[in-house]
């Protein structure tokens, strides 16, 4: 069962234990720059307002309505990051589990493969949360991923367009499977939680025509990200249930046509952020990374495609120097988002 | 004031204060912004009338669901009365067709996200 609340996807399986429910929100960022370096975590900088795309049926084209689902607003060139929450669980010491897939035009960020709707072990194509806090763009290399930075469907510059040779389907795809409930009374049993009560504790060291203006993710300039091993054993995860949601990516100047509300302002520029001395941030966990995809590895980010093409898809590419660095260590607590 | 909400939150406070001292009569009281000798009174189920802007800060203080602590003190959420008052008949008459049904089949009527082909 998947709701929307105060623009949270929130991803319950009461059938599963009454408390598993994972939220999942979309955060606002600066832009990292594509610069050939590599750069810390970029802030949150507030969440992406959801709707159901059933909500606005009259001035949404067919195929949206189609796939269901959400859709959000976003600018051409702005970056965004998925922020996951999960509950903790009383009695237990621990957040439940959850195995997620995340795609963008139906290409898995992890692995670089067509989306297929099962939990694939090797090569690992799923994130664990809450061992996973966040995701910020295609993983391409072991401790590396290329940020999710949106561009015109139809223009080329995303995986999707670079995998497949075309470009229809665009926006973000989630599906997501929960730890089977046994498994997870034996990993983590019943605990007298007065024992522990600093246990996730974490530790900071410091017009309607435009309805037809929907956007995809291309590959945006390089972060230092890990995406972590699943250090549980795959038959742990209720491969039989999962929910899935469609999240239709919407051109932001053609948002308020649809809603009547005006998306905010585009975030400041990477380089105006780090002069002013605001923080990026680094997450500590010992965790082993998977390996990245080769697929993705050797695609064009969009300033590279953006030279070839003879183009400048980016408005702004200026380098950055991120002095302030705040470092998170494991673990993040449930819903907290890189902010300051 | 109902006379089941007193205990329940005195119950919920006694066990936190076990674990910090914060959560002592009168440090609650204190930070809800009520007298400590008036809580004490609500606590011993007396009566002493509190509004829904203080049992929802007794919530958020204690950790409580505000609706849970509004339906023990005989309330109802002003935001929920304001919804059954835009359809009061369809909202009356959902809410007496639930009355008996199992939580599993109530949570089935929230508003779920409707995922399509793709």
């Amino acid at each position: 069962m998947i709701e929307l609340k105060n623009d949270h996807l929130v991803f319950s399986f009461p059938e599963i234990h009454p408390e598993a429910s994972l939220e999942i929100e979309f955060q606002r960022t600066l832009r990292i720059p594509d610069d050939g370096e590599d750069y810390p975590l970029p802030p949150g900088l507030g969440n992406f307002s959801i709707r159901h795309v059933d909500d606005h049926a009259g001035c949404l084209p067919q195929t949206w309505l189609e796939r269901g689902g959400v859709m959000l607003p976003m600018y051409q060139s702005e970056a965004m990051w998925i922020n996951f929450s999960s509950r903790q669980i009383p009695g237990h010491g621990a957040q439940y589990p959850f195995a997620v897939k995340i795609a963008a035009g139906k290409i898995n960020a992890v692995t670089g493969a067509p989306w297929t709707d099962a939990l694939r072990a090797d090569p690992q194509d799923y994130l664990v949360v809450p061992d996973q806090p966040w995701l910020d763009g295609y993983c391409v290399e072991k401790g590396f991923i290329r940020q999710f930075v949106a561009m015109p469907l139809g223009d080329g510059y995303s995986p999707e367009a670079q995998i497949t040779g075309s470009e229809e389907t665009g926006g973000l795809q989630v599906s997501v499977y929960p730890m089977k409930r046994k498994a997870f009374e034996k990993r983590y049993p019943k605990i007298d939680e007065r024992e522990y009560p600093q246990m996730m504790q974490e530790t900071l060291m410091f017009s309607i025509q435009s309805c037809e203006s929907p956007m995809a993710l291309g590959m945006g300039g390089r972060m230092r990200q890990k995406i972590y091993e699943d250090e549980f054993d795959f038959s742990d995860w209720d491969r039989d249930t999962s929910s899935r949601c469609f999240v239709h990516l919407a051109n932001s100047n053609t948002w308020r046509a649809i809603t009547g509300k005006t998306p905010p302002t585009l975030p400041p520029t990477a380089k105006d952020y780090s002069r002013r001395g605001l923080p990026w941030f680094e997450y500590y966990s010992e965790n082993r990374a998977v390996s990245g995809s080769g697929v993705l590895e050797g695609l064009d980010s969009v300033n590279t495609l953006g030279k070839k093409k003879r183009k400048k898809p980016l408005p702004e590419n200026d380098s950055a120097n991120p002095e302030k660095i705040v470092k998170i260590l494991k673990k993040k607590t449930p819903y907290q988002v890189r902010e300051w | 004031m109902s006379t089941a909400f007193g205990p329940y939150i005195r119950e919920k406070r006694e066990a936190l204060k076990k674990q910090d001292k914060r959560f002592s009569l009168r440090k609650v009281a204190q930070r809800v912004g009520i007298e400590p000798s008036y809580l004490s009174k609500v606590e011993r189920g007396l009566p002493a009338p509190l509004s829904e802007e203080k049992i929802r800060a007794i919530s958020v203080d204690l950790g409580e669901n505000a609706d849970l602590l509004l339906a023990l003190s005989g309330k109802v959420s002003a935001d929920v009365q304001e919804i059954i008052r835009k359809r009061p008949e369809l909202f009356t008459e959902i809410i007496r067709q639930m009355e008996d049904l199992p939580d599993n089949a109530v949570l089935r009527l929230v508003r779920e996200v409707r995922d399509g082909k793709w």
